[in-house]
Parts: C-alpha cells; structure tokens; sequence
C-alpha cells in the first residue's frame, strides 16, 4: 500500500539549534502511530512541520504522492492533514457548533457577492453547512451543547469538539498534539476507543502525540520515538518495548 | 429537525425582523423634526457608518487599528474633491469615496500582514490617521488647507439635496443598505472566519482558512464603509475641514464601538446615536459639556463593560447575535 505521508530526511533549525534532524519516516492510512519522546524532544515541531507552521530547512514530505513541504497551514489543512493543538486549538468565544462550522469553512459553498447580496444559494450554503455540523456533533454524542460557548465547557468535551472539528471535511489524516492530556482515565480510555475507530473503521490515517505510555502501547499500531530531534526508534510497540536504545534514553531503564 | 434547534432557529430569525421596522418607522422623521433636530439624525446616519466599520476591525477582527478617521477622511476629501473639481454626481462621488476607503483600508491591512499587531499597529495607524491630516492641510492647491474645501450644492439622481430633509432620506438608504450588507457579511462564513481570527489566528490557518485573506478582507470592507460614511459628511457638513479627521475625532469613534458593544452592529447602532446626540444634548450646558460626555462614556464602560447592546439582551435573548456574546 501507498503510504499517505511520506518523510525523508525532514529537518527542523531553531536560531542554529537542530529541532529536527533527518527525520525519516512514513505513514499509512488505517494506521495509529503515536510519537512519543521526552520534553523538548521535537515531537510538535515535527506536526509543525508536517503542518506548514514551521519551515523545514531539509529532505522532503510528501501527502498522497505529492510534496507539502514549503506550503502554507491552510494549504496543507485543504489538502487533508488537519491537526489539533497541544494548548487546544478551539475557538473559546464562539459556540459549539460554530467552531465547527468554521472547521467546515471550505465546505461551505458560497460566493462573495451572494453573501453580501444575501442571495438564496449563500443562505442555503450555510443551512447545509449547520445541518452537517449537526449531524458530526450527534455522531459524538454533542448535540446537546451545540450552542454553548466553547468557554463553558470541561476539559474533556473541549478535546472532543476539537477533534469533531478536525474531521468536519474528513481528513485522510489526522494529526493529535496529546489528544488526551487533561483527561479523567475514563475519558481517556474512551477518547482512544474513539480514536482507534477512526483509524479502524474509517481507514484515517492517525498520527498522535501521548506521554501516558501505557495509552500509547494499548492503543497504537506503530511508535516512532525521537530523541534531540531524531528518530531513535520506529517499530510496534512490541518492538519497542524491548528496544535497548529506547529503555535507556526515555523509559529511563534498562 | 437540526432546523428547530440553534442560535438560527425560524422563531428567532423572524423575531429579529423586527430590526427592519426601524427605518420605516424612522420615514416619519422629517414631518415632526425640526432643521436641526434632522441635522443631528443625519449626523447618527453618518456615525452609524462609521462605527460599524470601525467595529468590524476592532470587535469582530481584534485588531487595534485606529486608521478609521484616515478613512472617513479620506472618504469625505474624494467626494468634496470630485465634485468641486470634476463635477462629479454625488452617486458617483459616493462610489468613488467607498473605492478609495477600500484602498485606504488595503494599505492599513497591510501593516497587519506584516505582523505588525497591538500597540505597534495601533501607533502606526493613528500615525497614518495624523499623515492624512497633513496631507490635507498642506495640500493646500486642491485642499484649500486649514479654509477647507466648499462643496457646490449636490443632489442624488434628480433630487436636490438642499435641505436636512432630502439628506435624511438619501442617508437612511445609503445606511440601511450597507448595514444589512455588512451583516450579511459577517453573518456567514466571511464573518466566522473573522472572528475565528480574532480568537485564535493560528488554528484558524489549521482548518484550511486562508486568514491572510480574511484580514484584507475585513480592512477593506471597512474602510469602504467608513469611506461612505464620509461621503455622507461632506455633504452633511458642506464644508470639508482638516481638522474633522484629527485625533479627537479617533476617540469619539473608539468611544462610540466601546459603549454600542465591541461586536455588534447593532451595538454600533446604538454607540453612534448615544455618542451623537449626548453631546447635542449638552451644548446647554456651555463649559460643562465635554465633562458629561466624558462622564457618560465612563458610566456606560463601568456599568455595562459589553456595551448598551447588553440591555437589549437581557431583554430577550431573541436580539442575541451571532458571533457576539455577553
């Protein structure tokens, strides 16, 4: 199979630091593969990069055969690799089901002039849009708090809106800066069970960063561990869990 | 099913009609108002404008840009300039003043573009605000400078606007048609998008939004709005002076979007009819005048920090807009 996303010696600089180095990896659809590393590793600057928010200065990433590398967020975001945030990604001022009409912006086909002149095809665009966003709230069971404030809501329907908002144009490919961080063990395991359906049920191809390593050795297909911005180990978590090289530099035994 | 639920529902949209009986019932007007009661009802008409484009950069963009009164400035020069020099008609002097705001706006975009944000983009508008001020007070050949230049008597098509009477009713068309075509914008995706950059510009790239654009965008249609709304002024006042663009003038609509409600165009609504006939109201008072003005918009700031257009939601949660919370 064609992977979705391909990396080949991606590297990040910070002011002549090496966030990343030759960074090589692919990813496939259907697949989770958590990233996984200690703080300062370069585990978001690597969604970044893949993301467009920070430039590479080397090797190349390629989404469906054709290179991403250089272009803009939004570009790559229409393309189909949508992301979440590490500190929420959510628009707090706005309701529910607003921040996912906004995540269904480019599907919402409406003209300039018509929605300025408030012609029937615009009001009709967005009808269609709301009963989209409805229907992608009530797949996750948010239908009820569709119009309330994002600000007002726990910590956990924060992260699950967030990620309904990612898959609003569905994305091949989903990338999840600690999609569970904040969040009661219950609703950590079900915010995985959601997760792996995706990847199961929908053939999305997931990438996610997680610190909970039992999460990521019960709920990922594969593991990519970096290190000071390079790839130390890639393989299941089998795999992973005898690596040498990785008990030493980040489960801290051997 | 989904229809019958959301800040959209039918019974909702249809109870916010009730915005549509305002400039009906205000065709009255004239048969009651006197020349300088209909002056200050213009004047509202005018700052309407105004504080509606202003918001949309301020409220729904977020960005501390103060080149508002460059383009109300500006707005009021291109039309004074094309019809004292070319004979322009007003209709197309009107046109013109919105083209070249849009312009305006564009420029005062692209400082934002630049990453330019805050203090530094709220400095280096009001400095581009004061620029335009020179410009027009030493630009004295077409400019007349500090006389200012005298407009000829307009009309608009084949009616002479030669009394506050005629002005009014050109004004309530002219506003009524770029207010709902501003809140048809800002109603939409447009809008959204806007305001998702406002409350967080990076994630918004994240969902495929060109923001870059929507910045432009915002700039542009506002000052094009407040380019009309100068082209209303000149007429309104005649005489179009340098010193009406100044730095006093900047916080009069700073403080007409704070006390109507950051946000809201009705809130900006309610911002230029307080803000305009207060101080009408207090030129009794010679002296004390500019104390109660001041008075009034701290009160307002202090008890209704989300501005009057608050009260009207507290009311009923019918007149509660999109995209504005409080």
């Amino acid at each position: 199979m064609e992977p979705l996303l391909e990396l080949q010696g991606v590297s990040v600089n910070f002011a002549g630091l090496q966030a990343l180095a030759d960074v090589t990896f692919n990813a496939h659809a259907g697949e989770v593969r958590a990233v996984i590393g200690p703080n300062g590793a370069g585990k978001t600057t690597l969604f970044n990069a893949v993301s467009g928010y920070v430039p590479t200065v080397a090797g190349t990433i390629h989404f469906k055969g054709t290179p991403i590398q250089g272009l803009a967020p939004h570009e790559i975001s229409v393309k189909g690799v949508r992301r979440t945030f590490q500190n929420g990604g959510l628009f707090m001022e706005l309701t529910v089901l607003e921040n996912i009409l906004a995540g269904l912006h480019v599907n919402i086909d409406s003209s300039f002039l018509g929605i300025v002149l408030g012609l029937g095809e615009a009001r009709e665009a967005e009808r269609e849009g709301i009963a989209r966003a409805y229907r992608l709230l009530d797949l996750m069971d948010l239908g009820a708090i569709a119009d309330q404030p994002v600000k007002d809501l726990s910590g956990g329907q924060q992260r699950m809106v967030e990620i309904v908002r990612t898959l609003a144009t569905d994305p091949p490919l989903l990338l999840l800066d600690e999609p569970v961080v904040g969040l009661s063990p219950p609703m950590r395991d079900r915010m995985m069970e959601i997760i792996r359906r995706l990847a199961g049920e929908e053939g999305i191809g997931i990438m996610l960063i997680e610190h909970v390593i039992d999460l990521v050795m019960s709920g990922s297909d594969v593991i990519v561990v970096l290190s000071s911005g390079e790839v130390i180990a890639e393989g299941t978590p089998d795999e992973i869990r005898q690596n040498r090289e990785v008990l030493e530099a980040y489960l801290g035994h051997a | 099913m989904s229809e019958t639920r959301g800040p959209s529902t039918p019974s909702m949209t249809r109870w916010r009609r009730i915005y549509y009986l305002i400039p009906v019932v205000a065709l009255v007007i004239p048969y009651f108002a006197n020349e300088y009661l209909l002056w200050v009802v213009n004047a509202i008409l005018v700052y309407t404008l105004v504080t509606v484009g202003f918001n949309l950069i301020i409220g729904n963009l977020g960005q501390l840009a103060f080149a508002n009164t460059a383009f109300f400035g500006i707005g009021s020069y291109t039309t004074a300039i094309l019809m004292v020099y070319f004979g322009v008609p007003y209709v197309l002097a009107i046109v013109a003043s919105a083209v070249v705001g849009g312009i305006a706006g564009f420029l005062a975009s692209v400082a934002a573009l630049r990453g330019i944000r805050l203090y530094y983009l709220a400095i280096i508008t009001l400095a581009f605000g004061e620029l335009m001020r020179w410009v027009y007070l030493h630009g004295d050949k077409v400019t007349d400078g500090s006389d200012g230049l005298l407009l000829p008597k307009a009309s608009f098509f084949w009616i002479p606007l030669d009394s506050e009477a005629p002005k009014f009713y050109v004004f309530l068309l002219l506003t009524v048609l770029v207010v709902k075509a501003t809140s048809n914008l800002m109603r939409s995706k447009i809008g959204r998008a806007i305001v998702a950059i406002r409350d967080n510009e990076s994630s918004t790239a994240s969902l495929g939004i060109h923001t870059a654009r929507y910045i432009v965008l915002a700039f542009v249609w506002s000052g094009a709005v407040v380019g009309i709304a100068g082209a209303m002024f000149a007429v309104l006042t005649e005489r179009v002076l340098p010193e009406s663009f100044g730095l006093t003038e900047v916080i009069i609509h700073f403080g007409m979007v704070l006390v109507g409600g950051t946000g809201s165009i009705v809130g900006s609504v309610l911002g230029a009819i307080a803000l305009t006939a207060l101080p009408e109201y207090f030129r009794q008072f010679p002296g004390m005048d500019e104390l109660f003005f001041g008075i009034v918009i701290v009160l307002v700031l202090l008890f209704l920090p989300k501005g009057l257009v608050s009260l009207l939601h507290r009311i009923s949660p019918v007149f509660q807009e999109r995209y504005y919370r409080d």
